[in-house]
């Protein structure tokens, strides 16, 4: 285990969020190198870094760049997604109190490369207290004069988890509910009012300065050949030190686990770990002993490293219990558009309850793994599928405590 | 760029509009897919889920009313794959649904009855006690009646108030399994074309007031037919039914889809107007305010007539055929009349909106105008004859040809309405348009044309 | 009866427009302006958005209706937020539900709040604390009475 401070290396200084200090620690700087190049150049940079999507998606950013237009009639536009509200995610919440201005040398570079000159920071309502000192950065920024170029503005959501993905944030954007939009059939840019419009998670913009101010090789020396670089790890649940830790891709689960977290709470053993935030498949003690923190590999193990924000648990923990929790979220964060994902995660949600209250039959497992099976693949948006894939893990993995209840 | 280009849907190939919608080559050549949000009128939704087929090549079924045809598409609308897909999605559909069909007049012309007949058919499976309670009954003013449970969530109706009438009345509220079709708390549904929203609807969830709990629609039969209530010429479909003991009545009147006319709409007043005709009806003949044989009326008839030879006026209504208007002018000319069609009367400005409603009250005015009648006000003349227009006239004598009744002393014959005779319209660009007959009374009132033959001259 | 914005947030207001291509997007920062200034969200206020921003009444209501965090209806009692999402009740948010039932508040289970390592967590407006224990829950209470 090495030391990655990508993100997070003004963190732990007192007054970090403020200009002053953040300018003294360095930030900023990457500016001046980034004058020196014309905006497809810099894509080529990120490209070639193969700096990767933090939002849980890990879609290259480059490519995802690459889509905006240069030469457009319209105005571009960057969207910064700061609606972190994938359980067992809390990261992004420590770039924008912790260090605001790194975000915002970040957003300068991405608007310069993609000639927008107006990004919004999409937040979620219930981050008000970190909003505030985020928008603090940005009244400094301003005062700097650094804002000439891009204005910055902060568009506070108003509690919904769909409104992180990302078709379904620029409604919101646009003042509407949050509705996912349809998927068009060729890649293009996303569309804001119908001007070109680049979405990306916190995390990812804040990781640019680096690549601009140390080079894609620089980037690339952390990680993996397909994952490179790093992330703001997370850990919670029955875990002796939670907290998010930057850590680079291809770390060892149980070592990231055992050294940054100081192992399982209590003295107990480890029985499972969701390892990307709750939409990502629940691993099992064995399967965690295998997993490195990477794309490649989580995918390998029918999972998904996802916001990289782990969930631990114990060995008295039900997984019963644990399932009718997740559902419950899902019941209730689901849009409401499209039936699948409407009837199903209502429906789910209660045969598990019905299991769970001891009153459940055979018939209520083998439902649920039907259930499952229609909302896969048939949805507006990912948020089903998402589902499809927790239930299917597990019963799976976990059948016979369920069975156990009936 | 849009060229017609082969595309293969089910192993048989269509020429189709290139980048053109997917699902509108299906409806057109009457591939059964189903769907519960797609309307050509409001455009797609993507929501319900339910339109989808496989497209050779994609991993994934599609939805077709989100496909747009690609040279070389190979479709499949059947298969057990994308049945089962179906099945699944209308199974998720239905489970909380509730079972009203016994009470809902929607049984019958429901598109989830229909699609689990033609694709589900499964067993009650739901295995959980409760299903989700909304509000049932909510009046939400317009004749309309929302029952939340019912609804499916197609958002037909919402995207109706919102893209057609613009009037936003009514929204999908809240959010999850908990979202709901809505008006505003105490907000009411008001627009002149708010009943559009119960044909919209593919179940029960949006009902007519005025239709409610009146007839089984598999009892009703229906003629193609306009509405009389402008120059318009709506396109309606006349739904109607003799039940023992009664007469042969109409229920209800629905628009039917004519693109070069009214689309797929009509306005609430003509949809409402067949009420007006069933009712008040002049059924017999009359005089001086007495019922007389109709062997007497004609006699009286003919001897007014020789009485006032050269000195009368005959007056016809422009919501009358074209087959009776010119009845009218061949009898007309044969008693040596002035033929008048006074048109001012049915110039409504307050009627006139920009969508289908317009300021000219006079159905077949067009026909009219056409035949280059005399449009201004009679003059003064010893016998007027008097087709079922509106006005009142002055003059020593009328005979009243009328469909109502009027509180009137004149000799009186009573005559059919358009829906007891078939016949053709001229609306107001000049469309020629048909009605069959659709009722056919126990006791027929005769038609004018009829009548007129009669009197012996 | 009627609702009216406050002189500062029609300055506000008028600011923001400027920052984005269409007035419509102001909806939500309308919505918050309402609810700080008022406490909750009537349908007069949503008749009044509507003629600043030009979107209709009722596409107003839809959005108030879909953001969990919008109150539509005045509460005189706190509100806590509590979470109920699993990193908390890993944690233990469970045994500080029940020891809230006791008291005169109103409880809201929401769903996670992103405070995951440092649960069980509760937000009462704006605020958030942490690592919840059953006399740190009392202590709070205490000061906020």
């Amino acid at each position: 285990m090495r030391e990655c401070k990508i993100v997070s290396s003004r963190f732990h200084l007192k007054g970090s969020h403020t200009f002053r200090v953040a300018k003294e620690n360095g930030v900023y700087k990457s500016l001046e190198k980034v004058k020196g190049y014309i905006p497809l150049e810099i894509i080529e940079i990120i490209k070639e870094s193969g700096l990767r999507g933090k939002g849980g998606g890990g879609a290259f950013a480059g490519e995802k760049w690459a889509l905006m237009p240069q030469n457009s009639t319209k105005p571009s536009f960057l969207v910064v997604n700061c609606d972190e509200s994938e359980p067992g995610t809390f990261k992004d919440r420590q770039i924008i109190s912790q260090d605001p201005h790194l975000l915002i040398e970040g957003i300068l570079i991405t608007c310069y490369a993609i000639k927008a000159r107006h990004a919004y920071i999409y937040i979620r309502g219930e981050y008000k207290p970190f909003q505030d000192i985020l928008q603090g950065a940005i009244d400094e920024a301003y005062q700097e004069g650094l804002l000439d170029t891009c204005d910055i503005t902060i568009h506070r959501g108003a509690g919904a988890y769909i409104c992180g993905e990302k078709s379904a944030l620029l409604e919101s954007l646009e003042g509407k509910r949050g509705h996912p939009r349809l998927k068009p059939k060729q890649k293009e840019p996303e569309w804001f009012f119908g001007n070109p419009t680049l979405v990306n998670n916190v995390e990812t913009i804040a990781t640019v300065p680096f690549i601009l101010e140390n080079g894609a090789d620089a980037y690339k020396a952390f990680g993996t050949q397909k994952s490179a670089g790093t992330l703001l790890f997370a850990m919670s649940g029955h875990i002796n030190r939670a907290g998010v830790y930057e850590a680079e891709f291809g770390t060892p689960m149980m070592e990231y686990i055992n050294y940054f977290g100081g192992g399982i709470k209590n003295g107990k053993k480890l029985k499972a770990i969701i390892p990307g935030g709750a939409s990502t498949p629940i691993l099992t003690a064995e399967e965690v002993s295998k997993a490195t923190l990477d794309y490649e590999t989580m995918r390998s193990l029918g999972s998904a490293l996802g916001t990289g924000g782990m969930i631990v648990m114990d060995e008295d923990t039900c997984m019963v219990e644990v399932l009718k929790n997740l559902l419950e979220f899902y019941h209730e964060e689901s849009c409401g558009q499209c039936t699948p994902c409407r009837e199903g995660t209502g429906w789910t949600d209660k045969l598990v309850g019905k299991i769970l209250n001891k009153e459940g039959t055979k018939k209520d497992i083998d439902k649920l793994l039907e259930v499952a099976t229609t909302m896969n693949g048939k949805t507006i948006c990912v948020f089903a599928p998402a589902v499809s894939g927790v239930i299917t893990a597990f019963l799976t993995k976990f059948r016979d405590e369920f069975e156990v209840k009936l | 760029m849009s060229e017609m280009i082969d595309i293969v849907v089910d192993n048989k190939t269509y020429k189709a509009k290139e980048g053109s919608l997917l699902i509108d080559l299906l409806i057109k050549e009457k591939i059964k897919v189903p769907y519960f949000c797609y309307h050509e009128a409001l455009g797609a939704d993507g929501n319900c889920r339910m339109c989808m087929v496989e497209i050779e090549g994609q991993k994934r079924p599609q939805i077709s009313c989100d496909t747009f045809i690609k040279a070389n598409m190979k479709v499949h609308s059947t298969g057990n794959n994308i049945e089962k897909v179906r099945r699944d999605i209308l199974e998720l559909e239905l489970i909380n649904h509730p079972v009203d069909c016994p009470v809902c007049d929607q049984a019958g012309e429901c598109s989830l009855q229909d699609f689990y007949m033609d694709y589900g058919l499964h067993n009650s499976e739901v295995l959980i006690q409760e299903k989700i309670k909304h509000t049932k009954h909510i009046d939400l003013g317009a004749n309309v009646i929302l029952d939340q449970e019912r609804c499916v969530l197609c958002a037909r109706c919402t995207r109706f108030t919102e893209k057609i009438t613009k009037t936003h009345e009514l929204g999908i509220i809240g959010r999850g399994d908990e979202a709901r079709v809505s008006t505003m708390p105490h907000r009411k549904l008001h627009n002149p074309y708010a009943m559009n929203v119960v044909d919209l609807c593919p179940v029960g969830a949006l009902t007519s007031k005025d239709f409610r709990f009146s007839q089984r629609v598999w009892f009703l039969q229906t003629v193609n037919s306009i509405c009389h209530g402008c120059a318009k010429g709506c396109n309606i479909f006349i739904d109607h039914n003799k039940i023992k003991y009664k007469d042969d009545l109409i229920y209800r009147f629905r628009p039917r889809r004519n693109d070069e006319v009214n689309g797929f709409f009509m306005c609430d007043e003509g949809r409402l107007s067949y009420k007006a005709l069933q009712d008040n009806r002049q059924e017999v003949t009359l005089l001086n305010a007495k019922a007389i044989t109709e062997e007497e009326a004609l006699l009286e008839a003919k001897r007014l007539i020789e009485e006032y030879e050269n000195n009368i006026s005959v007056v016809i209504d422009a919501n009358l055929y074209t087959q009776e208007i010119e009845a009218i002018l061949e009898f007309s000319k044969k008693i040596g009349a002035s033929a008048y069609a006074p048109l001012e009367v049915y110039y409504d400005e307050n009627f006139k909106d920009d969508m289908l409603k317009s300021a000219n009250r006079g159905a077949n005015s067009q026909t009219i105008e056409l035949l280059t009648i005399d449009t201004s006000t009679p003059k003064e003349s010893g016998l007027v004859i008097n087709f079922n227009h509106p006005d009142t006239f002055n003059s020593e004598t009328v005979i009243n040809f009328l469909t109502h009744k009027k509180a009137l002393n004149s000799l009186i014959f009573p005559m059919a309405v358009f829906t007891e005779n078939t016949g053709t319209l001229r609306n107001e660009e000049g469309i020629v348009q048909h009605c069959e007959q659709a009722i056919f009374k126990n006791t027929p009132i005769p038609t004018l044309i009829e009548t007129v033959k009669k009197i012996q001259l | 009866m009627s609702f009216h914005f406050s002189e500062e947030n029609i300055l506000k207001i008028n600011a923001l427009k400027k920052r984005y291509p269409s007035s419509k997007s102001l909806s939500l920062p309308c919505l918050w302006m309402v609810q700080y200034q008022e406490g909750y969200i009537s349908l007069d206020a949503m008749d009044t958005i509507s003629k600043i921003i030009d979107m209709p009444s009722m596409e107003i209501y839809r959005v108030a209706t879909f953001y969990s965090m919008f109150r539509l209806s005045s509460s005189d009692k706190l509100t806590i937020s509590l979470c109920k999402t699993l990193s908390c009740k890993l944690c233990g948010s469970d045994k500080i539900l029940k020891h809230l039932k006791e008291k005169e508040v109103n409880i809201e289970l929401v769903e996670c709040l992103g405070s995951c390592g440092t649960a069980p967590v509760m937000q009462i407006n704006d605020t958030f604390y942490e690592n919840l224990t059953l006399e740190t829950v009392d202590k709070i209470l205490e000061e906020l009475e």
